[in-house]
C-alpha cells in the first residue's frame, strides 16, 4: 500500500521528465507528437490503475484511519517530514484527479491541442497531475504548500501557451491572484508550525488546537483561509476564475474546474477545521455568508450571460425570455461562473462545521468535478463544431437545434445541465441538499437565524441555477420555427466521435452512480469527517 | 608597526578611490578607482589580520580572494569598456545613459492593454 | 416472490426499461417498442399482485440504509398501505395505456426511442414516489418526474410554444420544490428521521415544533406539483407537449403526486388549523378559477388541462376537510377518465387536423369519422361532469359529502369554515364543470358544415386503449363501497342531499350551455375560422405539432380564439377576455418574479464588471503607479546611483553606531 501511494505520486513526475526526452527506439510511433501524447496517455492511465488499486485495497471499515502511510525525515533541521497517507477524505479526490487527468490525456491524444509542441504539453499535464495528487496525499504542512504551488506553474503555461483569446492576460491574472493567496497561506502555515512545534498535520489535528493559543488560531485560520478561499474560489475573490476558464484550452478548463478548485476546499477540511478549530468557529459565519452570496451572485451572473443580449435579435420580441436583461455570453464563461455558485455550496457546507455539512462539501466536491468536467468537455465539443462558444452567435434567432443536428451531443449537454442543476438521483443533488440541511442545523454556538437566511439564499440559488441552465439548453439544444423538416434545414453536424465518447462516458456513468448510490462516497467520508471534527485522525 | 599607519593609509586610499568612482568621467579611470578601493580594503584586511594575530589568517586568505576577483573583474570591465568605446566612440560614463527612464518612453507605453499587463505584473 | 420483492420490481422494471431503451435505442430500433411497453405492462401486473397481497391490511414496511449523512440517515424504504398499492395500480395501468397509444401516435418519429425512455423513467419516478417510505427518496422521484415532464413537454422543441412551456413547467414546479425541501428539513429535524412512519409517529405525539410553518412550506411544493393556485400556470402551457404525455402527466403521474403526498402526510397538515384553511381557500380558488378559464379556452387540450386543475382542486378540498379517502378515490377515478379524455382528444386532433374547438365547430361529421373516440369521450365527459351513474359522480360525491360533514362540524379537528368553503366552491364548480364539458362536446362533435377533411383511420392501438380505459370510467364508482376497507374506513358512499344538489347543478350547467349554443350556432357559418394541418396522412404527432405551431398565427393567441359562435363567450361576457388568459397570472408573475430577477442579473453583471473588477484592477494599478514614481530616479548615470548608494550606507552606518552606543 505504501509503495502504491508513493508510486502514484512519483510516476507523474518521472513521466513528466521522460516526456521531455526523445522517445526510445521501440516507441517512436507515427510521429514524435503522437509518441509523446501516447506517452501521456500511458502514464496517466498507469496512475489511474494504481489509484483504483489503492482504492480497492483501502480498508473500508476504517476510513477514518490514515492508511498507506509513509513517514520519513526529509529536512530534519526544520522538522519537515515526507509524511504521506490517505483516508476517506482524500481517497475520492485522489481517484477523481487520476481519472480526470487520464481523460484529458486521452482527449489530447485524439485531438492534438493547438499550440506549441505537445512534448511540453504532456510534461506540464503530468507535472500538474503530480502536484495535485501530492497535495491530496501529503500530511505535512510545508509539503502541502509545496504541492499546492507546484500546480500553479504548469497551469499558467497551459493557459498562456495553449489557450484561446486573451490567454496571456488571463494566465497572468491567474498566477498573480493565486500566488498572492498562497503567500498569505504560507504565513499562516508557518505560524502554525512555529507555535505548534511541528508541521505534521496528523499530530496537529490530534491536538485539535489545544497546543495553539486562541489568537494564534484566529490569525492562522484567517491567513490560511484567505489563501484557500482564493483557490476555492470564494466570492468576492473569484475574478481570476472566469478569465482563466474562458482562455484555457478544454483540458485546462476541465482540470482547473475538476481538480484545482478542490484543493482549496480540501485544505479547509484538512487544515483549518481540525488544526485551528477556534479560528474556524469564529470565521465560519463570515465564510458562510460569503458562500451564500456567492451562490446567488454566480447564478445571477450566469443568468445574465444566458439570456440573449438586447438588440441582437429583434425578431424574437415575442419570446418569453426577458430580452433586455441579457448579456449574450460565452458558454465557457458561463460554466465558470456556475462553478462559483457550486463551490459556494461546498464552502457553505464546510462553514456549518457539522459532520453533515463537511460530508456535503466533500460529496459536492466530487460531484462538481465530474459534472463540470463533463460540461467543459461538452462545450469544447460544441466549440469544435460551431467554431464559437458565444451563445448569441450559436443560437441565432430561435436556437442552435443541437437535438436535431447532433442528437447524442445535444442529449449529453442536456444531461450535463440537468445534473448540474442538482437533479435528485444524479450526483449534484446530494451535496447541495446536505449542505442546505446542514445549514438548517449548524454546529452549536453558531447563529441559527443567520444560517437559516443562508439556507434560503442557497435555495434561491438552486432555483436560479435551474433557470439559467435550462435557458442554455433551450438556446443550444432546441430551436426551429415549428416545422419539422426532414432533412433538417440546418446542415447536420458530426455527432459524438469515438474519442469524445470515451472521454465523456466515464463521467456520465459516475455521475449517475454517485447519484443513485451516494453511500459509496458518504460512507467513506462520514467516519473520517467525524474524527476530523472531533479531534484526531 | 602601529595599526594606525596602515589604517590611515587605507582610509586615504579608499577616499581617493571613492572620489574617483563618483567624480571621474572616463570609464577606465572609474575602474582604476575601484581598484584603489579594493586595495584599501586589502590593506585593512592584512593589517587587522596581523594586529589580531588570527590563527587561521582569515584576513590574508580573504585578501588573496579579493585580488583574484579584482583581477577577473578588471579584465571583464576593461573588455566591456573597450567594446563600448569601439561601438560608440566614447568611454564617458555621463554619456552612456541608455538605461535612463525618461518621459517619452512612458508615453510610448500608453496602449491600455500593455499598461494594464505591466500593472498586474507589478502587483 | 415475496410482496416486498414484487414491490421493489414495480418501479425498477420501468427504470431498467428506460435505461435499456436509452442505451440501445439508436442501434436497434426494433427493440424500442417492446422495451417501452413490456416492462410497464409487467410492472402493472406486479402492482396488481402487490395490491392483492396487501389487500388494504396492515401497512407493509421494509427498509435498507441508503447512505449515512453525518446526522439524519437516508433509507431506501418501502411503505405499502392501501393508498400506495391502489395508486400504483392506477399509475401502471395508465402508463401502459399511454405507452401502447404512443407506439401508434408517434410512429415513424425518429425521436421515439428517447421519448419512450423518458415516459418509462417518468413512470418509474412516480412509482418511487408512491411506494417510498423515506421522504428524501420520495423527493428523488418527485424531482425526476419534474425533469421528465420538462423533457417530454419539450418534445416538439421546434415550436416556440413547447420551448417556453417546458422551461416554465420546470421552473414553476421548482419554485414550489425549494420550500418543499425546507419543509422536509423541518420534519426531519423534528422527527430525527426521514422515514414517513417516524414522521407520522412524531406528529401523533404532538412534538412538531412548527406545525403551521412546516405544513405551509410543504404546501408550496404540493401546489407546484399538483398545479394548485397560485402555481398552476405551468399546466395549461404544458399542453404544448404530445397528447399521450399530457394524458400521463394529468391522469396518473406528475399532478397526482402532490395530492398523494398530502394524503400520505395528512396528519402533518391537520395538526395545524391555519394550514387546513389555507388549503381549503387554495382549493376553492383553484376550482372556481380553473372552471371559468376552461370555459374560455379554444384549444381542446387546454380545456382539459384546466379541468384537471379544477378536479385536483376537489382533491385538495377533500384533504382540507381531512378526508384522504375521498381525495384518493377521486384521484383514482379522475385518473381513469382524464386519461381517456386526453387520449381521445389525441384521436380527435388527428382526425380534425387542428386542436382548435372553433375550427372543429365548423366541421360536420367529426363524430362519424372517429366513432370510438366520440363514444368513449362522451362517457368520460359525463363522468367528468359527475352525472350518475359514472365513476366521477361517486368520487365527487365522496368529496362533497366529506365537506358537508366538516361544515356541520362533525369532523374533529377540522375547522367548519374549511368545510363550507370547499362545499360551496365544489357546488358552483360542479355547475361550471358540466358547462364546459357540454361546450367541449357540442363544439367538438356537433359541428356544422363543411364536411371534415378525410384523415387516415386511427390504428387499433390507439382506439383499443380508449375502450380499455372506458371500463374503469364507467365502473370504478362502484368501488365506493369497497374502498373504505383499503383506506381509513370512512364511508365514501354518496349521501342524498349533496347528490341531489350537485347533480342538479351539473344538469343546470349543461342545459344553460346547450341553450347558449343553440343561440350562437347561427353565427358559426357567418364567421369562417380555422386552420387545418396540411398533411393528413402523416403520423398523429406530426399534425399535432403543426397545429400547436400554427395556433398563435391563426387565432392570435395560444389560448383563446376570436370566435363569436362560442357559447362560452356568450356566457362569460366581459369575463371571457380575462378567463382566456388565465386571469393574467402570467403577466403578474412576469412582473413579480421574472423582471426583478432579470434586473438583479443585470445588477450583478454591473457589480462584477465595475465593483469587484475595480479592486482587482486597483490592486494592479497602485503598485504600477508606485513603480512609475520610482522609475523617475533612473537617470542612467551610474555615478548618481553610486552616490546615492554611498549616502545610504553612511546613513545606515551612523544609525548602526547610534543604536550600538545606545543613544
Amino acid at each position: 500500500m505504501q509503495i502504491l501511494l508513493a508510486a502514484i505520486l512519483a510516476l507523474p513526475l518521472v513521466g513528466a521528465v521522460a516526456a521531455l526526452l526523445p522517445a526510445p527506439p521501440g516507441l517512436k510511433g507515427r510521429s514524435p507528437e503522437q509518441a509523446v501524447l501516447r506517452h501521456g496517455v500511458t502514464v496517466t492511465g498507469a496512475v489511474l490503475v494504481l489509484a483504483v488499486a489503492l482504492a480497492a485495497g483501502f480498508d473500508r471499515h476504517h476510513p477514518g484511519r490514515m492508511q498507506a502511510t509513509t513517514d520519513v525525515g526529509w529536512i530534519p533541521a526544520l522538522g519537515i517530514r515526507l509524511h504521506l497517507g490517505v483516508d476517506g477524505v482524500s481517497l475520492p479526490l485522489l481517484v477523481l484527479t487520476a481519472l480526470l487527468t487520464f481523460l484529458c490525456a486521452l482527449h489530447a491524444y485524439a485531438r492534438t491541442p493547438e499550440g506549441p509542441s505537445p512534448k511540453a504539453y504532456v510534461a506540464l499535464l503530468l507535472l500538474l497531475e503530480g502536484g495535485t495528487l501530492a497535495s491530496f496525499a501529503v500530511l505535512d504542512l510545508v509539503l502541502f504548500f509545496l504541492a499546492f504551488e507546484t500546480v500553479l506553474t504548469p497551469m499558467y503555461f497551459l493557459i498562456a501557451r495553449w489557450g484561446g483569446a486573451e490567454r496571456e492576460r488571463a494566465a497572468w491574472r491567474f498566477i498573480l491572484y493565486t500566488v498572492l493567496g498562497s503567500v498569505v497561506m504560507l504565513l499562516g502555515l508557518l505560524l502554525i508550525g512555529v507555535k505548534g512545534g511541528t508541521f505534521d498535520m496528523v499530530a496537529l489535528a490530534t491536538d485539535n488546537g489545544s497546543g495553539l493559543s486562541h489568537s494564534t488560531q484566529l490569525i492562522a485560520a484567517l491567513a490560511i483561509g484567505t489563501g484557500l478561499a482564493v483557490k476555492a474560489p470564494l466570492w468576492p475573490l473569484h475574478s481570476w476564475l472566469p478569465d482563466a476558464h474562458t482562455a484555457a484550452p478544454t483540458t485546462g478548463s476541465v482540470l482547473l474546474a475538476g481538480v484545482l478548485l478542490k484543493m482549496g476546499t480540501y485544505g479547509f477540511v484538512r487544515i483549518v477545521l481540525p488544526i485551528t478549530p477556534d479560528g474556524a468557529h469564529t470565521f465560519a459565519p463570515y465564510l458562510a455568508a460569503f458562500a451564500a452570496v456567492g451562490i446567488v451572485y454566480g447564478s445571477l451572473y450566469c443568468l445574465a450571460l444566458a439570456l440573449p443580449s438586447p438588440g441582437r435579435h429583434p425578431s424574437t420580441k415575442r419570446s418569453a425570455l426577458p430580452l433586455s436583461f441579457g448579456a449574450g455570453g460565452d458558454l465557457k464563461r458561463l460554466i465558470a461562473y456556475s462553478s462559483i455558485g457550486h463551490m459556494g455550496f461546498v464552502l457553505l457546507g464546510i462553514a456549518t462545521l457539522t459532520p453533515t455539512g463537511v460530508n456535503a462539501a466533500l460529496f459536492a466536491n466530487i460531484a462538481h468535478g465530474l459534472i463540470t468536467g463533463l460540461l467543459f468537455f461538452l462545450v469544447g465539443a460544441v466549440k469544435d463544431r460551431y467554431g464559437s462558444s458565444d451563445l448569441d452567435s450559436l443560437s441565432g434567432h430561435t436556437g442552435a437545434a443541437l437535438y436535431g443536428r447532433a442528437p447524442r451531443l445535444g442529449g449529453l449537454l442536456a444531461f450535463g445541465a440537468v445534473a448540474s442543476l442538482g437533479l435528485p438521483g444524479l450526483a449534484g443533488f446530494w451535496g447541495e441538499m446536505l449542505a442546505m440541511f446542514a445549514s438548517f442545523r449548524p454546529a452549536d454556538g453558531l447563529s441559527r437565524p443567520a444560517y437559516l437566511v443562508f439556507m434560503t439564499l442557497a435555495g434561491l440559488g438552486t432555483l436560479l441555477t435551474a433557470g439559467y441552465l435550462l435557458i442554455v439548453v433551450r438556446r443550444v439544444c432546441m430551436g426551429g420555427n415549428g416545422e419539422r423538416q426532414v432533412p433538417h434545414p440546418l446542415p447536420a453536424l458530426p455527432d459524438l466521435r469515438r474519442y469524445e465518447f470515451a472521454a465523456f462516458s466515464p463521467l456520465v456513468v459516475l455521475t449517475v452512480l454517485a447519484g443513485l448510490w451516494p453511500a459509496a462516497l458518504l460512507g467513506l467520508s462520514d467516519p473520517a469527517v467525524k474524527q476530523l471534527l472531533g479531534g484526531g485522525i | 608597526m602601529h595599526l594606525v599607519y596602515p589604517a590611515v593609509l587605507a582610509a586615504l586610499l579608499f577616499c581617493t578611490g571613492l572620489y574617483g568612482v563618483l567624480a571621474r568621467r572616463n570609464a577606465i579611470l572609474v575602474l582604476m578607482s575601484v581598484e584603489l578601493m579594493l586595495n584599501a580594503v586589502n590593506l585593512n584586511l592584512v593589517a587587522f589580520d596581523v594586529w589580531l594575530r588570527d590563527k587561521l589568517h582569515a584576513g590574508q586568505a580573504l585578501t588573496l580572494f579579493v585580488i583574484a576577483i579584482a583581477a577577473a573583474e578588471i579584465g571583464i570591465g576593461l573588455a566591456i569598456v573597450l567594446l563600448v568605446y569601439r561601438a560608440r566612440g566614447t568611454a564617458d560614463v555621463d554619456r552612456l545613459r541608455d538605461l535612463r527612464e525618461d518621459a517619452p518612453a512612458e508615453a510610448r507605453e500608453d496602449a491600455p492593454v500593455e499598461a494594464e499587463k505591466k500593472a498586474e505584473a507589478a502587483a | 416472490m415475496t410482496t416486498t420483492t414484487a414491490a421493489v420490481l414495480v418501479p425498477l422494471l420501468p427504470f431498467l426499461g428506460a435505461v435499456a431503451t436509452l442505451l440501445t435505442g439508436r442501434r436497434a430500433p426494433g427493440f424500442v417498442r417492446p422495451l417501452a411497453v413490456l416492462p410497464t405492462l409487467a410492472a402493472a401486473a406486479l402492482a396488481v399482485l402487490v395490491a392483492c397481497r396487501q389487500g388494504g391490511g396492515q401497512p407493509l414496511d421494509a427498509a435498507r440504509r441508503l447512505t449515512p449523512t453525518g446526522s439524519v440517515p437516508i433509507d431506501l424504504a418501502l411503505h405499502l398501505d392501501g393508498f400506495a398499492v391502489l395508486v400504483a395500480v392506477l399509475v401502471t395501468v395508465v402508463a401502459s395505456c399511454v405507452q401502447l397509444y404512443s407506439t401508434a401516435y408517434l410512429r415513424e418519429d425518429p425521436r421515439y426511442p428517447s421519448y419512450a425512455a423518458l415516459v418509462s423513467l417518468f413512470t418509474a419516478a412516480m412509482l418511487l414516489v408512491v411506494y417510498s417510505g423515506d421522504l428524501m427518496v420520495l423527493l428523488v422521484g418527485w424531482e425526476v418526474m419534474g425533469v421528465c415532464s420538462y423533457f417530454l413537454v419539450g418534445h416538439y422543441w421546434e415550436t416556440e410554444a413547447a420551448r417556453s412551456a417546458s422551461l416554465k413547467a420546470f421552473l414553476v414546479t421548482k419554485l414550489g420544490d425549494v420550500p418543499f425541501l425546507f419543509g422536509l428539513f423541518l420534519l426531519a429535524s423534528d422527527a430525527g428521521t426521514f422515514r414517513i412512519t417516524g414522521v407520522l409517529h412524531t406528529v401523533a405525539t404532538g412534538s412538531l415544533s412548527h406545525p403551521t410553518l412546516t405544513a405551509l412550506l410543504l404546501l408550496a411544493g404540493v401546489a407546484g406539483k399538483s398545479a394548485q393556485f397560485p402555481l398552476h400556470t405551468w399546466l395549461p402551457d404544458a399542453m404544448a407537449g404530445p397528447t399521450p404525455v399530457s394524458a400521463l402527466i394529468h391522469a396518473a403521474t406528475m399532478v397526482a403526486a402532490g395530492v398523494y403526498f398530502t394524503a400520505r402526510l395528512l396528519p402533518v397538515f391537520t395538526a395545524s388549523t391555519a394550514a387546513l384553511l389555507v388549503l381549503a381557500v387554495m382549493a376553492a380558488v383553484t376550482m372556481l378559477g380553473s372552471a371559468l378559464a376552461a370555459l374560455a379556452q379554444d384549444d381542446i387540450k387546454r380545456v382539459l388541462a384546466y379541468s384537471t386543475v379544477g378536479q385536483l382542486g376537489y382533491m385538495t378540498g377533500a384533504l382540507a376537510v381531512g378526508d384522504r379517502g375521498a381525495a384518493v378515490f377521486h384521484l383514482l377515478t379522475h385518473g381513469a377518465f382524464k386519461a381517456l379524455l386526453f387520449l381521445g382528444a389525441g384521436v380527435v386532433i388527428h382526425a380534425a387536423g387542428t386542436n382548435s374547438l372553433a375550427a372543429m365547430a365548423r366541421m360536420r361529421g367529426l363524430a362519424r369519422r372517429v366513432p370510438d373516440a366520440c363514444w368513449t369521450m362522451t362517457v368520460a365527459l359525463l363522468a367528468l361532469a359527475a352525472i350518475p351513474p359514472f365513476s366521477g359522480f361517486f368520487s365527487k360525491e365522496a368529496v362533497l359529502g366529506a365537506a358537508e360533514h366538516a361544515a356541520r362540524g362533525e369532523a374533529p379537528g377540522i375547522p367548519g369554515a374549511a368545510g363550507w368553503t370547499v362545499l360551496l366552491a365544489g357546488l358552483v364548480t360542479a355547475l361550471l364543470t358540466a358547462a364546459y364539458c357540454a361546450r367541449l362536446w357540442l363544439m367538438c362533435f356537433c359541428g356544422k358544415d363543411p364536411d371534415a377533411a378525410q384523415h387516415g383511420r386511427e390504428s387499433a392501438a390507439m382506439t383499443g386503449v380508449l375502450w380499455v380505459l372506458l371500463i374503469p370510467t364507467i365502473a370504478l364508482g362502484l368501488a365506493a363501497w369497497q374502498l373504505p376497507d383499503w383506506f381509513d374506513g370512512r364511508s365514501l358512499a354518496p349521501t342524498l342531499p349533496t347528490s341531489l344538489l350537485s347533480t342538479g347543478c351539473a344538469l343546470a350547467g349543461g342545459l344553460v350551455v346547450y341553450g347558449a349554443w343553440r343561440r350562437t350556432q347561427a353565427l358559426a357559418a357567418r364567421v369562417p375560422l380555422g386552420a387545418v394541418a396540411a398533411d393528413p396522412e402523416a403520423a398523429p404527432a406530426v399534425s399535432e405539432e403543426e397545429a400547436i405551431a400554427t395556433h398563435l398565427a391563426a387565432y392570435g393567441s395560444i389560448a383563446g380564439a376570436q370566435d363569436p359562435a362560442d357559447p362560452g363567450r356568450l356566457l362569460l361576457g366581459p369575463l371571457h377576455r380575462h378567463a382566456a388568459t388565465g386571469f393574467h397570472l402570467d403577466a403578474l408573475y412576469a412582473a413579480l418574479f421574472v423582471r426583478p430577477v432579470g434586473a438583479a442579473a443585470r445588477l450583478v453583471r454591473f457589480l462584477d464588471r465595475e465593483v469587484v473588477e475595480t479592486y482587482v484592477r486597483g490592486a494592479g494599478t497602485a503598485p504600477g503607479w508606485l513603480g512609475a514614481a520610482v522609475r523617475r530616479a533612473q537617470t542612467g548615470n551610474v555615478q548618481t546611483y553610486l552616490s546615492v548608494l554611498f549616502a545610504g550606507s553612511v546613513v545606515l552606518a551612523v544609525a548602526a553606531v547610534l543604536v550600538a552606543s545606545g543613544a
